[in-house]
């Protein structure tokens, strides 16, 4: 009976899921060719790979997207738990400061990525006339002209966006801790800061952790991002896996190694997959 | 002595929420405004910011049918009511299922499920490209509901498991004593019984595959361009239109921002619940 309910979403599941990921598997080991009646498939064994390693903007892609990564994921982290701590202050409980928090999570990631790079304008941007109203920079800056810079800019727009959401569990994890550990901890003399060590932080330590999986997720996947603001550029030094891959595959047209690229990203985030569904399931085998 | 310390601590929260604020609603006030501006007060220095400046005509420009944002959001609305819709259906018979049906490894389904919501959508894209192109599905509404559908399920089935666990089980009880099949039992007390929780995955899936660029950029071509193509587009050819660029950025988020404000109140108990219990 309970096979006739699940079956609908798990067709899907496999159509659209399932199948692509092996066939995707099977892509990386082909060279593929676009000749006039469709494609060639040619089996070609590992050298998708072996290109892969020799290839040195993969190398450097890879390593753009691990320092993006974890930068990302160390700001996001610490700004969220920043907001997530403010709001369960009781100054800070009113509704309107949650609704805050929505409006940035909503927002389109594309819509996100156009306002960015209004604020980041060399000339006409509000970053630039606020520095300089300030007198940190004497003049303009190309904020997305240069390597490493541009890099960061990206960087800094995705946190923006990413710290709501991440607040908004952390938040939940808050209020899930009883207020009586904080009343026992203060009797025993613990300050604010001893409190927020052994209280807090052990509280939300589930929500913590998914968070850094989760996140560290949708770090790897960024995209919308690098595609409105820099297309790669300058000189591919925004160029990270993900776009990699699907600049490769849809744009060079190169198949077989764009499912080279992808299934390596897609090894790093299985591994994450994993670690997300283990914090879980000792919780669930309790509640039965 | 202790007054003040507090007093000080009041100020100093406040002071950090204000920033809160505007670190979170600045750029979004800052894009609107912009959008509402002629480009000649935004390339001024300093740009003149004069509200009596202030008009639509920006609005009224980008909705011109030849920039394709106007199709571009009747696109993205179809696509996204129909994947909610249907995400929903066979989302909440699985998770019924999977809540309260005896199933055969039912937690590793959901495990699976779960998973499932953590591939890199590179990795299925390609190969979904390959065999949407032969069977003629892409630049189809039909071929990207599918797609998002693939990822609402997932969260849609996770959500409502969650809520279906919580419900007392007499009612069904009472509805099995009667004779009622699972069917009816779900269709006439369980689901009537739910209808705020699967509003609340209904308006996520929907914000959701409104949203989504990644798949929507392989899978479209001219026909069902949706709305954040059409956004991306606008922003690559008309690089300095900056006021129309930011107008179609804000009419584009307006529908999925008001949805998540009013139901806020799921979102904050259903999702980010959701994620952090099983």
């Amino acid at each position: 009976m309970g096979l006739w309910f699940t079956a609908p979403a798990i067709i899907v599941l496999l159509t659209v899921l399932a199948y692509p990921i092996i066939a995707s598997f099977v892509l990386s080991f082909q060279r593929i060719r676009f000749v006039s009646q469709g494609l060639s498939y040619q089996f070609n064994g590992l050298s998708n790979y072996t290109e892969l390693l020799k290839n040195q903007l993969f190398r450097e892609s890879l390593f753009r997207s691990v320092y993006f990564t974890l930068v990302e994921v160390v700001a996001v982290i610490i700004l969220a738990l920043l907001v997530a701590l403010l709001l369960n202050h009781p100054v800070g409980r009113h509704a309107f400061f949650r609704v805050v928090l929505l409006v940035p999570w909503a927002l389109a990631p594309v819509a996100n990525a156009v306002l960015w790079k209004w604020i980041y304008n060399a000339n006409y941007g509000v970053l630039n006339a606020i520095l300089l109203g300030l007198g940190v920079v004497d003049k303009n800056v190309v904020w997305l002209g240069s390597p490493w810079l541009a890099l960061n800019m990206i960087l800094m727009a995705d946190v923006w966006k990413a710290v709501p959401f991440i607040a908004l569990l952390l938040l939940a994890g808050l209020q899930n801790i009883p207020i009586y550990l904080y009343k026992a901890a203060r009797l025993d003399g613990a300050n604010a800061w001893q409190q927020f060590v052994h209280v807090t932080l052990p509280g939300i330590k589930t929500s913590l952790v998914i968070s850094i999986v989760l996140q560290s997720i949708w770090a790897l996947k960024v995209f919308d991002l690098i595609y409105v603001l820099t297309h790669g550029s300058p000189a591919d030094s925004t160029v990270l896996l993900n776009y990699l891959s699907w600049r490769e595959t849809f744009s060079n047209l190169d198949i077989g190694y764009g499912a080279a690229i992808a299934n390596v990203l897609f090894v790093f985030m299985f591994m994450l997959a994993l670690a997300y569904i283990r914090i879980l399931r000792p919780r669930q085998s309790k509640d039965g | 002595m202790l007054s003040f310390k507090r007093y000080l601590n009041r100020v100093l929260i406040r002071m950090a929420l204000a920033t809160f604020t505007l670190l979170a609603l600045g750029p979004v006030v800052w894009a609107v405004v912009t959008s509402l501006l002629p480009l000649s007060a935004l390339t001024s220095r300093p740009p003149d910011l004069n509200p009596l400046n202030m008009t639509i005509e920006n609005y009224i420009l980008v909705l011109d049918s030849s920039r394709g944002l106007f199709s571009g959001l009747i696109n993205s609305f179809i696509i996204a009511l129909f994947t909610s819709a249907v995400g929903l259906v066979i989302g909440s018979t699985a998770a019924y299922a999977l809540a309260r049906l005896d199933m055969p490894g039912s937690n590793q389904i959901l495990m699976m499920i779960l998973a499932t919501q953590m591939f890199p959508g590179i990795v299925i894209a390609i190969p979904l490209f390959l065999v949407m192109s032969r069977t003629g599905l892409v630049d189809t509404h039909f071929g990207l509901i599918v797609v998002y559908l693939s990822f609402i399920l997932p969260i849609v089935i996770w959500i409502l498991k969650g809520f279906f666990e919580s419900v007392p089980m007499e009612l069904e009880r009472a509805a099995a004593v009667d004779g009622a099949t699972p069917l009816q039992t779900f269709q006439f007390i369980v689901l009537p019984i739910s209808l705020p929780p699967l509003f609340a995955t209904g308006v996520f899936a929907f914000i959701e595959s409104w949203n989504e660029f990644f798949f929507a950029i392989i899978l479209t071509r001219i026909n069902v361009k949706t709305a954040p193509i059409a956004i991306a587009e606008f922003s690559g050819q008309y690089q300095t239109l900056y006021g129309q660029m930011l107008a179609s950025a804000v009419l584009a988020s307006i529908p999925v921002v008001v949805l998540a404000i009013i139901f806020r109140r799921f979102i904050l108990e259903g999702f980010v619940e959701g994620a952090v219990k099983a």
